[in-house]
């Protein structure tokens, strides 16, 4: 199917018709592609008939009149293979524990959403207390066995799915496991044994039939 | 500066041997248009962008026998070292090095002053076009190697009044092959920035000046003045001005008639982009 190709810099329509997606920008009430890539046109999705108001426990994108409008946006999906994305909130990203420190663990992040990264970037993940604002939505890393990990090789082939919370600072990226389906994914026993999951929060090692404490993911 | 660790090539100019009765000097044909630009994007597989540049050569069998040939890579966007501040936006680093052969003087391994300037030139021509919020907390690193150097092959020394006019030429060219290497990259830029020369040039003491576009310095008598600039198409924009030279007389709309030349210079540039980038999207749909 050819899709209609768009390079930098090419006039898409105006803003009145349109929302900015991915790989757009909008300049003097129009929209332009800016990178390279092919159009896509999404239809906003058909509201559920409005049922009790939900207290809002996140900020998110606030709904607007602008939701009506179809999103257009610009992707090289499926065409080139490099294509570099930013770990942003919301997304789900996948990260292998780097260093383990007593407040919090160093990883890189692997994965952003479906997208695997050429570069590495760093992210930082902290049990509560630390992350103030975080404060009374759980442990951003709970049960992280961080005193008896840090000696130990295992700590670092830990993987965890996490999501982004904040752009963090100049070194990395703030990082939170606070979710049923976000945590631990693979991990290693002190005795460098791969580990399956027992409970919410124990992985056992099959050899030596001990319990170690971690933040366990239930992806499915 | 003699560089001890590495056998070095001549210090002075070469020529290659020519066992052939040369044809007569070129007529400076007065070309209305730029010389052919053969453009390659994803030429480097290890870098996240690239291109290749090479313009056509003019007089292949005459003097005047010169081509230009940028080859450009782009890193990144990627995370910055761990001793550099918090940015919010994307740190933009671009480098321009001569290959020791490019020219007829060879160049050292170390960037001299010209290559930094021209590199600061193409940072400031690309800062301009790039959405550089789109990228906190990243870095981009934007190589562009002179394999040739726009100059004359057939005579070994420079003119005496060679002012380093290929220069411009250059860096026109560096422009319009970093600016296919980022969109190959994937970075957010609001257009396609091209690059294009203009230049006031006459025959002889004689007759009267000319303006051309693309000008090839071996062709022309004298280059009295030419100007290099950076250009946002449909924005209508100019991101990097480089103005040289002495104009005769104080006819101020010579100012005007170079710029709007090297404008007409730089669409022509863009349009080469604009086919090859095409084509670059319409290969990986072939291959998908």
């Amino acid at each position: 199917m050819a899709q209609t190709i768009a390079i930098p810099g090419q006039l898409l329509g105006p803003s009145s018709k349109y929302v900015a997606g991915p790989g757009t920008h909008i300049h003097e009430a129009n929209l332009y592609s800016s990178v390279l890539g092919t159009v896509t046109i999404a239809q906003p999705e058909k509201k559920i008939a409005p049922g009790p108001a939900k207290r809002l426990t996140k900020i998110a994108g606030l709904p607007s009149s602008s939701a009506q409008l179809p999103t257009i946006s610009v992707s090289l999906t499926g065409i080139s293979e490099k294509r570099e994305v930013l770990p942003e909130v919301g997304n789900v990203v996948l990260c292998r524990v780097t260093r383990i420190q007593p407040r919090q663990a160093t990883v890189a992040i692997l994965v952003v959403g479906d997208t695997v990264l050429e570069a590495e970037w760093q992210g930082v993940i902290r049990p509560p207390g630390r992350a103030r604002h975080r404060e009374g939505q759980g442990q951003d890393l709970r049960e992280l066995p961080a005193r008896r990990h840090r000696a130990s090789a295992g700590g670092e082939s830990n993987r965890f799915l996490s999501e982004p919370i904040s752009l963090g600072d100049q070194a990395s990226y703030y990082l939170a496991t606070a979710s049923n389906d976000l945590g631990v994914i693979m991990a290693t026993s002190e005795a460098g044994n791969v580990m399956y999951p027992v409970s919410w929060k124990e992985y056992r090692d099959p050899e030596t039939g001990l319990n170690e404490n971690r933040k366990v993911a239930k992806p499915f | 500066m003699a560089d001890r660790r590495r056998i070095n090539g001549p210090v002075g100019a070469t020529t290659p041997p020519i066992f052939d009765k040369p044809a007569g000097p070129a007529a400076a044909k007065t070309r209305d248009a730029i010389r052919k630009i053969f453009l390659k994007t994803g030429i480097t597989p290890s870098a996240s962008g690239s291109a290749y540049l090479e313009l056509e050569n003019p007089n292949p069998q005459r003097p005047g026998n010169t081509s230009l040939k940028l080859s450009c890579t782009v890193h990144g966007p990627r995370s910055l070292p761990r001793s550099a501040p918090f940015s919010p936006h994307i740190i933009l680093t671009t480098h321009v090095k001569y290959a020791p052969f490019a020219t007829r003087q060879r160049r050292g391994y170390l960037r001299d002053s010209s290559e930094r300037d021209l590199g600061v030139h193409l940072e400031t021509a690309l800062r301009g076009a790039i959405i550089a919020d789109r990228w906190p907390k990243s870095g981009v690193d934007i190589i562009v190697t002179v394999v040739e150097g726009d100059q004359d092959r057939d005579s070994p020394r420079a003119k005496k009044d060679d002012e380093g006019w290929d220069m411009m030429n250059v860096l026109s060219g560096c422009i319009t092959v970093a600016s296919a290497a980022i969109a190959d990259a994937g970075i957010d830029c609001v257009d396609t920035v091209a690059g294009g020369v203009a230049a006031l040039v006459c025959k002889d003491d004689k007759t009267a000046p000319t303006i051309v576009m693309d000008p090839v310095v071996a062709e022309h008598g004298s280059i009295l003045a030419a100007c290099c600039v950076a250009y946002l198409p449909t924005r209508d924009e100019i991101t990097n001005m480089w103005f040289k030279g002495r104009l005769p007389g104080a006819d101020m709309m010579v100012y005007d008639k170079l710029m709007e030349k090297s404008l007409v210079a730089c669409r022509c540039a863009n349009r080469v982009i604009v086919q090859e980038l095409n084509e670059t999207v319409k290969k990986g749909q072939g291959i998908s």
